[in-house]
């Protein structure tokens, strides 16, 4: 044992304090042990073979550091001056601790103390043992003395592996600290407090761009009209601001399906609240199509889906009627329509809902133009919608069906007209209708023909001309902006929320009526329908038919006529007016003004798609 | 330096010493053992990550010292734990990255002829060959390691072996002869 051996496999150092270590702690903790100032005492009593050892304090503190060292590279300085490198291998810590070195070169050779030359040759590095009457010192660098055992440590010896987790770690342990958050010393008035700067902000007499232009010189060319729609400032303002901000805020208040739209407006989701974050803000979101018609599947219709239905059911206009909607809604969202047949209102609601959507589709677009002639019956049917709408919120307090339509058209300030009309269209629909709130209940009771095959087609025809006289009407009333109600509530917030592409005109032009105009009276060389072939124009035989067409409103008549094949116009006759009463939808829209001078002699007209519903007038 | 003195060398202490061969050392006794004489001392900053450079020193060798001042123990004995099992893979570990190294140094060559070996390496894969540079298992350059002496392997990599070894060897010029 006094002996070193190099062929011995365990080094002294380290078999020895392991069995020391083994004998001072009793049990082995897998491979942490403790090296204890009290276990030398234990040491000599238990290990017979070692008694005489001299034991003490400092020497179990020698021996630990020695341990420690092992697998460290160390140089050792000998007393010739030599300085030998290599791993710190084992030591004799029974006798007088000569040093064992692995992979060992002699760094500087003390015994030669001239430089070398470059001829010097390198040996190859060995075991090597230095006797301790040699030793003078062993230099170990960068050792940590205690904590030993972390892992960090342990994994930082071997350098050719290392895991990114044990790289950052290392530095991670190293560089923590209590972190305490900022507290302003004394308070710095230099510092603008940042919950005022933004205060006020209208009040704030400060213009950037004065400010720019004073201080660099650069001129502003922002033009806000180029970027959002452009305000009728005017004595109209006021009002047309506050009709704005109510609409505004009723879309801001409307129930909505979607968790997002929800969220922000302050609601909680109704249903499911176990919805997990993923969910709710990063799953890809599938709308559940819940207004499926059982009997017309109409992609209009579908494209809206169940939310939107039941969102701009659930307008909230008058708070009595929204318990019951959004209930009804709320089922009627979630059941697929296709299972409503059982009860009458849920049917009617979705009677409701594929009127309703037609006519969203309408006034979403059309909020401010309406034009007659050029429009579908939707149209037409959405702009009495606005009437409906427009009436007062308390006027509506009757669930009950007809008799709360009936007082509705009643009370119905805008239109005399349209009170009968509208009477006669809630009689007419009277078992469509399912008690909601008023404005929309009045205009789902319409129905359609085209798009929608409601349960009224013989009394469409009945309805529609005295629709479109309340179009007419209702348009001119909303230029006047008498009304206070947000009617284009229920719209906007469809619009918004659609993605149908309409088949509507979004250039036709708001239709003024022209007391002037002349009747229309058809003849039959005008009435170009179908029996005429394709490509065939027209002639002089048709300039009389253009001349009665003379001040007419636009299209009025021909709409129809130019629905399969281009026609050609001679206007030869003068002063016509046709090409500003003919409005091609697919082209530049012209006002009425059009002078009538610029158009050139031959009018093209381009022809229809085919599938272009009639937007005429019918008399 | 006899073995008087307790309180001078009691554990906690720091000292600046010098020894007999030119040594100064200051830092911190971390144990003293009378019976083999040999200091410990830990040197560095105290609490400097727990990192410090470790001397054994043996006592005897120490010319003079000056006692600085009196601090507490670095051992916290609590804490001191040996972890054998780190150890051994520690151990292996080093003696594997040496062995690497190792391999890199050529036996029985000249001190340029390493430089040059090592300034190969830096880029390519060089092993030695007793006293021949083997590049890339290819080319080989042989004593004394000039352009001329680089023979074998694809004619692209020949030429850029030369290359490198021209270039190399100017450096090792341009910094001086005693350098090596």
């Amino acid at each position: 044992m006094q002996r070193m051996n190099l062929q011995q496999g365990r080094p002294f150092a380290n078999g020895y304090s392991s069995r020391r270590v083994d004998t001072v702690v009793g049990t082995r903790t897998e491979s942490k042990t403790q090296v204890r100032k009290s276990a030398s005492p234990n040491f000599v009593s238990t290990n017979g073979t070692r008694v005489g050892r001299p034991t003490s304090p400092s020497r179990d503190r020698l021996i630990y550091v020695l341990t420690c060292l092992v697998g460290h590279h160390v140089e050792v300085h000998v007393k010739n001056g030599s300085i030998i490198s290599g791993i710190f291998h084992a030591t004799n810590a029974d006798g007088d601790f000569e040093i064992v070195l692995k992979m060992a070169q002699v760094i500087k050779d003390g015994s030669v103390r001239e430089r070398k030359s470059d001829h010097d040759s390198i040996k190859k590095p060995q075991p090597m043992v230095i006797p301790a009457r040699e030793l003078v010192q062993v230099l170990a660098k960068d050792v940590s003395l205690s904590d030993e055992f972390t892992p960090g440590q342990s994994c930082e010896k071997r350098k050719d592996l290392m895991i990114d987790s044990v790289i950052s770690h290392s530095h991670h342990l190293e560089t923590e600290r209590e972190l305490a958050p900022w507290m302003p010393g004394e308070d710095d008035p230099e510092c603008p407090e940042l919950e005022n700067i933004f205060d006020g902000t209208f009040d704030r007499k400060w213009d950037q761009f004065e400010t720019n232009e004073a201080l660099f010189g650069v001129k502003s060319t922002f033009n806000e009209e180029l970027y959002t729609t452009k305000l009728e400032r005017g004595p109209q303002m006021r009002d047309l601001e506050k009709i704005a901000l109510k609409i505004a805020r009723e879309i801001e208040g409307e129930e909505t399906q979607d968790l997002h739209l929800a969220e922000e407006r302050g609601f909680s989701y109704h249903d499911d609240f176990n919805l997990d974050e993923e969910s709710r803000y990063s799953a890809v979101r599938r709308e559940v199509n819940g207004s499926g018609l059982r009997e017309n599947e109409n992609s209009d219709m579908e494209a809206y889906g169940s939310g939107i239905i039941a969102g701009s059911l659930g307008l909230a206009t008058s708070g009595s009627c929204s318990d019951s909607l959004s209930k009804k809604n709320g089922n009627e969202a979630q059941a697929s329509c296709n299972e409503t047949q059982a009860s009458s209102t849920s049917s009617s609601v979705v009677e409701e809902a594929c009127l309703y959507t037609l006519a969203d589709k309408g006034l979403g677009l059309s909020s401010v133009d309406v034009s007659s002639e050029l429009k579908s019956d939707c149209i037409a049917r959405s702009s009495s919608l606005e009437d409906e709408i427009r009436l007062d919120d308390n006027q509506i307090k009757d669930q009950g069906g007809k008799s709360e339509r009936m007082a509705i058209q009643d009370s119905q300030t805008s239109d005399d007209v349209n009170t009968s009309i509208k009477s006669e269209e809630v009689s007419i629909s009277a078992p469509l209708y399912d008690p909601s709130s008023s404005g929309q209940g009045n205009i789902i009771t319409e129905s359609s023909d085209s798009p929608v095959r409601g349960k009224l087609p013989a009394a469409s025809e009945s309805v529609d001309p005295p629709i479109r006289q309340g179009s007419s009407t209702s348009s001119s009333e909303y230029a006047h902006a008498e009304s206070n109600r947000p009617f284009l509530s229920p719209s906007t917030s469809c619009g918004s929320l659609s993605s149908e592409k309409s088949t509507l005109n979004p250039n036709a032009k708001e239709f003024k009526l022209n007391p002037n105009a002349k009747s229309f009276t058809p003849s039959s060389s005008v009435r170009l329908h179908a029996a005429i072939p394709d490509g065939s124009f027209y002639q002089a035989s048709n300039v009389n038919a253009v001349q009665h067409m003379h001040g007419l409103p636009m299209g009025v008549g021909v709409g129809p006529s130019f629905s399969h094949q281009p026609v050609f116009y001679n206007p030869q006759a003068a002063q016509i007016q046709s090409p500003q009463a003919y409005i091609n939808p697919n082209g530049p829209v012209y006002g009425q003004q059009m002078i009538v001078g610029q158009h050139p002699q031959f009018y093209y007209v381009q022809s229809y798609p085919p599938e272009m519903p009639h937007k005429g007038r019918k008399f | 330096m006899e073995g008087g003195g307790g309180e001078e060398l009691a554990v906690g202490c720091v000292l600046s010493l010098r020894t007999t061969l030119g040594d100064e050392i200051e830092g911190q006794i971390v144990a003293y053992d009378r019976p083999s004489n040999i200091l410990v001392i830990q040197e560095g900053s105290s609490n400097a990550g727990a990192r410090r450079n470790i001397r054994l020193l043996k006592a005897n060798y120490i010319q003079d010292f000056t006692y600085l001042k009196k601090a507490e123990d670095p051992l916290d004995l609590n804490k001191c734990y040996i972890d054998l099992a780190g150890l051994q893979a520690r151990e292996e570990a080093s003696l594997r990255q040496a062995e690497i190294e190792a391999e890199r140094i050529g036996v029985g060559v000249t001190s340029e002829a390493q430089s040059l070996f090592d300034a190969l390496s830096k880029t390519l894969p060089v092993r030695w060959d007793k006293t021949v540079i083997v590049v890339m298992n290819e080319v080989r350059v042989s004593i004394p390691y000039l352009p001329e002496n680089v023979t074998g392997g694809t004619p692209a990599a020949n030429d850029r072996v030369k290359k490198v070894l021209e270039f190399e060897r100017k450096r090792l010029q341009a910094r001086g002869p005693g350098q090596f």
